[in-house]
Formats: structure tokens, sequence, C-alpha cells
């Protein structure tokens, strides 16, 4: 019960409290997000006053029309790559990272916090900072490649620019991912470790059986967050390498078609084909983490 | 550069503790100078970036051209000026202020009216509103439904269209102030409305200050947010005059990326700048913030 009720100001209180903050999010997050839905089955475009038409089916029809469907399938197949592997070294590094960076080491505090550095300095600085070091031209990876008497033209190279995405993604948003792996093996009770020493448990037997049960449902959290959000990101290929056929994935593809030649109409079909596959993924690898969990 | 955790609290928590109790404190077992190894390789793939960012940065316009990777052999500071002057930093970095100050302040505010009470139970539907909160951490990406409701409302290339969706947008603020509130007694409350104490007062005078350290977390989450923002830029900021710092950075790119990178990397060294200045300062509540928000 709300004990300022007793005047007719404390019964207002607090949604008057709420209501301006409510409103925004309703306004610009909420309804944006079902309208969405709707947004798929028309042919508007992005330019102001051009009339727009309900058009059923046809958007998504379009996507995975005889013309289309191989390229599209092409992003959708690269969405998944990306997504997958993003998420699979992320979190083996990270969580590495975590255990290696974890106290015993003397300055582990200061360089965990250098790792961490990229997840402050955002997208934009991250991509220019390895479009330098990738500078086909003569940066450092250039030298480093032609020391072993090759060459390449590293984000410009339609075969190496996505796993160079991939990388960058990765050393971008590893921080966060080992703060959170860090904060599970702080609260791992130290006799546990004791214990399976006095039962002769070596280094790798201790990170099996005791580290890895005990930071599981970090490691849950780890790997849904990063698979959603890797399902989701783009910013750092529009930045690194825009719109190509070789690098593009879902959500790039919905930012691009929107704005570029302003159909969003189809974009939100786009969209909302990119929401059903984050939906599935990770309701199925949540369910499934769950049930490891338990096993471990 | 203040550390994450000081030495003797990282002490007591470290996953092996058994390692201090055979006390042999300094002895090199070839796994710890692995272990040293491996962490120095991590951090120089961090800072080795950075520092080329740097060398760069200080080389003489045609330098970095004729000999990329060598030493600079001046200290071009010139660059900075140039690369300010050039780009029209001074405007942009207004801009970016602006924005990212007025989003943070309001977002802050804003997330602590709304999770007070829904905390607290206060209000009808409490529960429902925090479900809501959590939904819209997974709804569809929205952004061409969002771009025509901006559109509709006239506030398309305008300063306060975009101050309100990257307010409205930032959603995790409600949830964070909400999980702190429940370490903070509901007594204090009754006692307070006891003593006469308006609702809105008690706000501001007992919860503001109860949840400074959650509060700091959310204002530096947004101002991150908003100072790194490209794509929310990119689509309302169709005005140079309106244009944020990482747009102009991202921008310059465009224009110098190509044969320009002394005066390029000397931009995103200005831009970094106050982003490394204040993550140095405020670390704490960087990396709580991140891994709260990333927690979602």
């Amino acid at each position: 019960m709300n004990p300022f009720a007793s005047s007719r100001a404390g019964r207002a209180g607090p949604w008057l409290g709420i209501a301006p903050g409510l409103a925004l999010f309703l306004t610009f997050a909420l309804v944006p997000a079902i309208a969405v839905v709707g947004m798929s089955f028309t042919d508007i475009s992005g330019m102001p006053n051009v009339p727009w038409h309900w058009v059923g089916l046809d958007n998504y029809r379009r996507f995975f029309s005889a013309g289309a469907v191989a390229a599209n399938l092409d992003v959708i197949n690269r969405t998944l790559v990306f997504a997958l592997s993003v998420t699979v070294i992320l979190n083996a590094l990270a969580l590495l990272l975590a255990v290696l960076l974890s106290g015993r080491l003397r300055g582990a505090a200061l360089y965990r916090s250098i790792v961490f550095m990229p997840v402050v300095l955002g997208v934009t600085i991250v991509g220019l900072i390895w479009s330098l070091v990738f500078n086909p031209t003569g940066g450092p990876a250039a030298s480093l490649w032609s020391s072993f008497g090759s060459s390449s033209s590293f984000l410009g190279d339609p075969k190496l620019a996505f796993t160079l995405i991939i990388f960058v993604q990765i050393w971008a948003a590893i921080g966060t991912t080992m703060m959170i792996y860090h904060a599970g093996l702080m609260a791992v009770p130290a006799d546990l470790y004791e214990a399976a020493r006095v039962d002769g448990a070596n280094a790798w037997h201790r990170l099996r059986h005791v580290t890895i049960p005990m930071v599981a449902p970090a490691i849950t959290a780890n790997m849904v967050i990063s698979i959603v959000g890797s399902l989701q990101t783009y910013q750092i290929i529009y930045v690194l390498t825009g719109d190509r056929p070789t690098t593009s994935v879902l959500a790039l593809k919905v930012f691009s078609i929107g704005f570029g030649t302003s159909e969003q109409g189809y974009a939100a079909a786009v969209s909302m084909i990119q929401f059903v596959l984050v939906a599935v993924i990770a309701l199925v690898l949540l369910t499934y983490l769950r049930r490891r969990e338990t096993q471990l | 550069m203040t550390v994450l955790h000081d030495a003797p609290s990282a002490g007591r928590l470290q996953p092996w503790p058994a390692d201090e109790q055979r006390r042999r404190p300094r002895q090199w077992s070839p796994w710890r100078l692995i272990n040293y190894l491996i962490a120095l390789a991590v951090v120089a793939l961090y800072v080795l970036p950075l520092l080329f960012l740097l060398n760069t940065a200080l080389k003489r316009p045609g330098e970095f051209s004729a000999d990329p990777v060598g030493l600079t052999e001046s200290l071009a500071l010139g660059n900075f000026v140039d690369a300010w002057t050039q780009g029209n930093f001074g405007a942009l970095v207004a801009n970016s202020v602006l924005y990212a100050l007025v989003c943070a302040a309001v977002s802050t505010v804003l997330s602590v009216l709304i999770a007070f009470p829904v905390a607290r139970n206060y209000v009808r539907w409490s529960r429902s509103l925090r479900v809501l909160f959590v939904i819209s951490l997974f709804l569809p990406n929205a952004i061409v439904a969002q771009f025509q409701l901006v559109l509709q409302l006239g506030l398309y290339d305008t300063r306060l269209g975009y101050m309100l969706l990257m307010t409205a947008g930032l959603g995790v603020g409600p949830l964070l102030v909400m999980g702190y509130l429940r370490s903070l007694p509901r007594e204090l409350d009754e006692a307070a409305a006891m003593d006469g104490c308006g609702y809105f007062r008690f706000v501001w005078t007992f919860v503001f200050p109860l949840c400074k350290p959650v509060l700091g977390a959310v204002f530096i989450l947004q101002v991150i947010g908003v100072w790194n923002d490209i794509i929310g830029a990119t689509i309302y900021l169709a005005s140079p005059e309106l244009r944020t710092i990482s747009l102009g950075l991202f921008t310059f790119y465009g224009e110098y990326g190509n044969n320009q990178w002394e005066l390029l990397a000397a931009a995103t060294l200005i831009v970094a700048a106050p982003l490394i200045l204040l993550y140095v300062f405020t670390q704490r509540l960087f990396i709580s913030g991140a891994i709260a928000g990333s927690l979602k």
C-alpha cells in the first residue's frame, strides 16, 4: 500500500511521476514495435507525402521470390554464421580470460579494465581503429602479411572481409562478457577449490568440474545475450564495410533497404523475418541451456 | 588509473586461494610464466592498436603513406588543429554534449519516477508495468516505424525529435533502478509519510540520494549510448548543424579515409579522448552499468 495515500496529492503522485516516462516509452518504443508488423503488409516509402497501399503478403513473397531468394538466403545464412561464431568464440575466450585474469595475476584488474575499453569507445571509433590497422596500402596488418610473403586488401577482400568483421566484433564485445564471467567467478566459494585440490584434482579438472558448473548460470545468461545481440547488431559492419553482398546481415538489410532505397514496407517485412529468427533461436537456446545447467 | 578490485579484496575472493596457502608466493612455476605471457599478449592486442592510432596522428601529412608502420619522426600536433577545424568538430562536440547530457539527465530522472512506485507496488498494475519494461528489450527492430512516426509528428531533422527517441530507446534504466530499490527499506517511506512528507518531496530528498550508485551507472550508460550512436544520428539528423560528433567522425572518414590517415587518426583521438578520460575516472560505474545493461 502507498503510505502517502492519505492526501489527494499523495494518491496522484505515483501516477503523475510515471506518466511522462511511460508516455515517452509507449509512443517511441512500444507503438513503433507493434506498428512495424502492420507496415510489413504495405508498400509505404520513406519519402513524405507519397501515397501507400495495403499489399498483403507481397513483401514476404518478394523476399522469397525466385530472383531474390538466393541472395536473401545468403544473407540469412551469413547472419547465422556471424551470430554463431561470435557467440561461441566470444564466450569461450571470455571465460578463459576471466579465469586467467582472475586476481591471482599481478595487475589483473588493470588488464581487465584495458580489455573492457572498446565497450566504452563505441562502434565508430573501434571501426576506424581497425580500418587503420587493416589499411591495405601499408598498415601493421599489411606489413605482417607481407613478412609472410603474401598480400591482401583485407576489408576490401570479399573472402576475408567477413572473417575480419567477426574478429573485430569479438575484440570489441569481449569486455562485457568477461566482466560477467568475472563476477560469476568471484561468487564461487573458495573452499570448493580447496576440497578439489585435496581430492587431487589438477587445473583442468578444477576448471571442468568446479568452475564451469558453478558459473553455469552466467554461461546461460552470456550465451543468450550474445546470440540475441549478435543476431541484431549491424553497426560495426556498417562502419567497417557498409552493406556489401559479401558482408551484409539481416539487420543491416533492414537499415539499408529502409533508408537507402526508402522501401520501408519491405524493410518492415525483413524486420519481421529477423524478429522470428531471433525469437526462435533465443527460445531454443534458453531451453537447452537451462536443461544443461542442471546436468553439469 | 583506479582499478576495479583493489588487491586485498580481490585476494580474498580469488578462485584458487590454495596457492597462497601453500606459501610460495614468489616462486615462478612454468604455468605462472605462461599465464603472464598470455596476459601480456592480450593486453598488447588492445593497447597496440591505440598506440598505432596515436603514432599515426602525430605524423606529418604524407609521412604515413611513405612509412605507415615506422615510429613517427615528428610531433605534428597541427593534425589535431586541422582535423578540428576541417571537420568543424567544435559545433559537433557541442551538439553531442547537449544531446548526451539532456538525454542522460532526463532518462535518469524518469527512470526513478517510474521505478520507485512500481518497485514498491504503490500503483495498480505494478506487475504488468514491470513485465512491459522487460518485454521492451526483446521487441522487433522498429527503426522504419519509428521513422514514420517521427515524420508524422514533424520531428524529423530536429534536436527535439532526436533527443526524444534517444531518451525513449534506452529502456534498461527503470529496470536497473527497480533492482536497486529492493535493497532499500520500505519503512523509510512509511516513517516519512507519517511525518507528513509529500510524495514528490520524499522522492526528491530521499529516493534520489539513496539511489546514487545505480543512478550514476544509468546516467553513464545513457551518455555513452548517445555519444556513440551512429544509426539514429544518420537517420534523423540531416542538417549539418544538428549533427553529432560520432556522425561527424564517420563523415570525416568518408572524406579522408583513403589518403589522409594522419588527419583521420587525429580526429578519431579527439572523439575518443573524452570517453577515455571519463572511463579512467568513473570506471566502476561504467563497468557495473554495462554489465547490468547487457543483462537486461
